[in-house]
């Protein structure tokens, strides 16, 4: 008996680690990029605040750039607008575009409370959560308009984004004024660079080009700037090209951000459950 | 046990700068040190086994909570901890210079002492950012990040055992 108890007290410790790496390898093997960032948005209720207040302080040195970014923004804004008004005076149609509701898109802005960009699975956490009207699959694109992902979890005042420097992260891009597109994913190096897979040879891509959201998935609107071509090369067999597309979005240096909502969303959701309901029966 | 509070505060202010500082880094995508490894490193070598899993287990599952990588944390922290004493003994034949005290310079020698910590960080982020990327495909830029980021760990060891050692220090006279 006595030689049992010692055998048993020489082993614990070892049983009990085991058993610990056991608990937690199958806790990480189950966890995806929603639980992670459903945990993330949770835990931002206990220190949202103190990462908010350090961002401040690093935005405060920025303020500069920000401000110079917003009345160049602001400027080309208003340049669009005298646009429109000349427009509005020529036809009355153009109101009715211009019309808030008739929009299917809405808008607001939100700031940075933490992000990561040095692992596969990098977040953002943004200071608006469900209370101020933010939901799951809205995009999040700088002030400029360049995505930079899209929401998948929320609390009651923090939202967490899948970045897309998210290797789970997946946009369906194309080459602006064309309309062949291609799969955007990133492969975990280079912050500034994603690439655009699958893209149909005859799209012919030329470096520099402007890389824009197709609109083919119902998070991001069509058109939103992705990044410009890099270089692009023919897969082995000929048939389809690999762009490297700079990204417009400077995620190192991120402060200010918009979300967007699609309206439509949840229709749209809801149609397409309908769908594979129907021809699963 | 007049060492506690010392390392409860060493905890915190890991902990803390792990959360806010070095989790929202945007240097580069291959620079991520994972700092909060520097209380483990410096944890009492006489330690019980249980309190050193205990702590291992305290530590790793802060950590996930806070970085939102459910589990990785906890299953590279518990595995180093239990390490730990299998490396040391590795290290050093002497057990008056291995079964007590604070792994410090001052304690194992300079020499002793870097590849203590060079061993524990190397174990600790080679499991980390292994398991993190989970394919072989991109080994190169893992490795790369293994690299830097353990060169980032190692230099705020350095810095931490100085300050925390002549801390002690001031406690004892």
């Amino acid at each position: 008996m006595r030689k049992l108890l010692e055998f048993i007290r020489s082993v614990y410790v070892t049983v009990l680690f085991i058993l610990l790496e056991i608990l937690a390898l199958g806790y990480y093997a189950r966890s995806t990029v929603y639980t992670e960032a459903r945990l993330l948005a949770q835990t931002n209720r206990l220190f949202g605040g103190v990462n908010g207040t350090i961002n401040d302080i690093g935005t405060f040195f920025s303020l500069g750039r920000e401000n110079r970014k917003l009345t160049d923004r602001i400027a080309q804004l208003e340049e669009e607008l005298s646009r429109y008004r000349e427009m509005e005076q020529l036809t009355a149609q153009v109101t009715e575009i211009a019309n808030n509701d008739m929009s299917k898109y809405k808008m607001q802005t939100a700031s940075i409370v933490g992000s990561t960009i040095a692992h596969p699975r990098n977040y953002i956490t943004l200071n608006r959560g469900q209370n101020d009207g933010v939901r799951h699959g809205m995009a999040v694109t700088t002030p400029e308009g360049a995505i930079v992902g899209h929401i998948i979890a929320c609390s009651d005042h923090y939202a967490v984004a899948l970045s897309i420097l998210n290797m789970e992260f997946r946009a369906s891009g194309c080459i602006e004024g064309s309309t062949y597109y291609g799969a955007i994913r990133w492969d975990g190096r280079n912050p500034n660079y994603v690439w655009m897979q699958d893209l149909s040879k005859y799209a012919e891509p030329q470096p520099g080009d402007r890389v824009v959201t197709s609109g083919l998935e119902p998070y991001f609107p069509q058109g939103m700037l992705i990044g410009t071509v890099e270089e692009a090369t023919l897969n082995e067999l000929g048939t389809t090209y690999n762009v490297r597309v700079r990204l417009a979005a400077e995620l190192t240096r991120l402060s200010n951000l918009v979300l967007i909502e699609n309206i439509d969303l949840y229709e749209i959701e809801l149609l397409q459950e309908q769908v594979l309901e129907n021809t699963n029966n | 046990m007049y060492r506690t509070p010392s390392y409860i505060l060493l905890f915190i202010v890991m902990a803390l700068s792990q959360i806010f500082l070095f989790n929202n880094l945007s240097i580069s995508s291959y620079f991520a040190p994972l700092v909060y490894l520097v209380f483990l490193i410096m944890l009492p070598l006489e330690l019980p086994p249980i309190a050193m899993l205990g702590l291992g287990l305290l530590t790793g599952v802060t950590m996930d909570f806070t970085m939102g990588i459910a589990g990785l944390n906890t299953i590279v922290s518990l595995a180093i901890v239990f390490v730990r004493p299998y490396w040391i003994r590795l290290l050093t034949p002497r057990e008056d210079m291995r079964d007590e005290g604070i792994p410090s310079r001052g304690r194992l020698g300079k020499r002793l002492f870097w590849s203590y910590a060079v061993g524990m960080v190397l174990i600790h982020h080679t499991l980390f950012f292994l398991l993190e990327s989970l394919s072989w495909a991109h080994l190169p830029g893992t490795l790369l990040r293994i690299l830097l980021s353990s060169i980032g760990t190692l230099f705020l060891v350095g810095v931490t055992e100085r300050i925390f050692v002549s801390h002690i220090k001031s406690q004892i006279l």
